[in-house]
């Protein structure tokens, strides 16, 4: 692989020790995959941080690298953790089980991303943080976290591979990463259309559209889609189900990736309202369930906002109902309204930052979950629970009436 | 060595010499299928200071932490040969643990079997001594 004088030097450890090892894991990876070169980044997201998946290995790799001296050289984000950082038992109340030994191995880590420089705003959404929307189009970044990922190639125009595990910290600490699949032109350019027609779609069609073209579709290509998603939540929902239910790393949706689509698509395929609503029939709420869940990915506060307009007037909801966002976005929705998290809470809808359902301990198989999160279903499915799929405005009434 | 090698290639991630006994696996995926704590597959086989040797990687990126416990743990196989591409969390865990590393040996699989001595040298050959 070709390297800079830069490069090299970091390489043989004239910035340290702990960069050099980071530097060389990069090199490796990329050449592995066959990279000719690596390519700087303006920013890292890094995923897979949970105590209870890297566990006390994972808390003392991250500990050792923050004591020999790493740091970020880019602004780097960080995924949700297991409980709300600031309130951790706020999720008991929806049967999550947060432990003092799972907390203690989660500061762990939190302490030693914290050293390192990272902005622990424990967001599955760091696209939605304002900074991060000013990185202008175009520009490498290294993410983990798939619904990041997706939205980030396909929404804000920037450049970034499925980063999992330690990389996306190892190229926030070497601002660098290798230059391959999506950071190349070639790479981003889509080759099937897929046209959707119909109606304007919900965020839960929009999430039974991602699982469709994701498990249908052929190559590494970004799919080139023209359907008409009806707001922020049913385009989020969308990239998230697109990564959850596949491995690729971008679509290129007519009318919001800046980047311009071939003129002729080699492929067209066409997605019926039909078949949106039959596979929909496979996910549909059949009985109260026990939680009601919002904000996988987490929620804006414009979301929280339409929540508490959709439940006004209403007394005690008969599910508890679960909403979780960042910390950013919590402020935010406080600043517009100082009485909102109270007036929510006296419903029964508990809030919470920092974390989701799918990354806390929460649940068992059987446990009665909807939701208006293709993602969520997915994961959730896999642990045992009975989740089904309906968007905001429904599980706002059944959250008041049931099913 | 004594008895009759077959000899193999393929290329060099992480560099390095080791010889053990060897543990084959198709496919592995390292988080879910091998407990870092006690160097263990799910199968119950130990791959603690075996020569390993895989078909084609899988699953979920949180393996690059684990091939790193197992080092941490001081659970860790000799080396890792894979038939097919090594992948990115391969790759990033074997670097961080220190562990050597070849992929693309072709005919692995078929020319190894458990329990064969099997020698890796820093230069991506790969000696089978069989059982």
């Amino acid at each position: 692989m070709y390297l800079t004088r830069e490069e090299e030097r970091i390489l043989a450890g004239e910035e340290g020790e702990a960069k050099a090892e980071a530097l060389r894991i990069i090199v490796k990876v990329g050449e592995a995959l066959g990279a000719e070169r690596l390519v700087p980044i303006a920013h890292a997201h890094v995923s897979g941080i949970s105590y209870g998946t890297i566990g006390d290995h994972g808390a003392s790799l991250l500990e050792d690298l923050a004591s020999r001296g790493a740091r970020v050289a880019v602004p780097t984000t960080v995924n949700p953790v297991g409980y709300d950082a600031e309130d951790p038992g706020v999720l008991e109340k929806a049967g999550a089980r947060i432990t003092p030994e799972f907390v203690k191995g989660q500061s762990r880590i939190l302490g030693a991303l914290r050293r390192m420089g990272a902005d622990l705003t424990l967001t599955c959404t760091p696209y939605y943080i304002p900074e991060v929307r000013g990185i202008p189009a175009g520009s490498s970044v290294a993410w983990g976290e798939s619904n990041a990922i997706l939205y980030a190639n396909s929404v804000l125009g920037l450049r970034t591979n499925r980063e999992g595990g330690p990389l996306a910290l190892m190229a926030a600490l070497t601002g660098r990463t290798y230059y391959w699949g999506m950071h190349l032109d070639q790479e981003r350019v889509p080759q099937i259309l897929y046209h959707v027609e119909g109606g304007i779609l919900d965020e839960a069609r929009a999430g039974v559209l991602g699982e469709i073209i994701a498990t249908s579709h052929k190559g590494h290509r970004p799919p080139l889609v023209n359907a008409r998603l009806r707001d922020e939540i049913a385009l989020r929902e969308f990239l998230a189900a697109l990564g959850a239910a596949g491995s690729l790393a971008m679509a290129h949706i007519q009318g919001v990736t800046p980047e311009k689509p071939p003129e002729k698509p080699e492929e067209r395929i066409t997605i019926s309202a039909k078949d949106l609503e039959e596979r929909l029939d496979k996910y549909r709420p059949t009985g109260t369930p026990d939680v009601i869940f919002i904000g996988c990915p987490h929620a804006q506060a414009s979301d929280v906002e339409r929540l508490a307009r959709l439940l006004r007037g209403a007394g005690r909801v008969r599910a508890r109902v679960v909403v979780t966002l960042s910390k950013r976005e919590y402020s935010r929705l406080l600043a517009n309204n100082p009485r909102i998290i109270g007036d929510l809470s006296r419903m029964g809808v508990i809030i919470a930052r920092d974390t989701c359902l799918i990354v806390s301990p929460f649940g068992q198989p059987g446990t009665r979950v909807a939701t208006n999160s293709y993602k969520a279903l997915f994961y959730l499915s896999k642990r045992g629970m009975k989740v089904s799929l309906a968007p905001l405005k429904d599980l706002a009434r059944i959250a008041v009436e049931g099913v | 060595m004594e008895g009759e090698a077959v000899s193999l290639k393929g290329r060099v991630l992480v560099e390095g010499n080791a010889t053990g006994k060897a543990v084959v696996v198709e496919a592995l995926s390292f988080y879910g299928e091998v407990d870092p704590k006690t160097g263990t597959l799910n199968d119950g086989r130990s791959i603690t200071g075996r020569v390993l040797v895989i078909g084609r990687p899988r699953g979920s990126t949180v393996g690059s932490y684990t091939i790193y416990g197992l080092k941490y743990y001081g659970k860790a196989p000799k080396a890792i040969i894979v038939e097919n591409d090594a992948d990115p969390i391969l790759v990033a865990g074997a670097v961080l643990a220190g562990i050597p590393l070849v992929d693309r040996v072709m005919g692995a699989l078929s020319a190894i079997s458990d329990g064969d001595q099997v020698e890796v040298l820093s230069n991506g050959v790969v000696r089978v001594y069989k059982e």
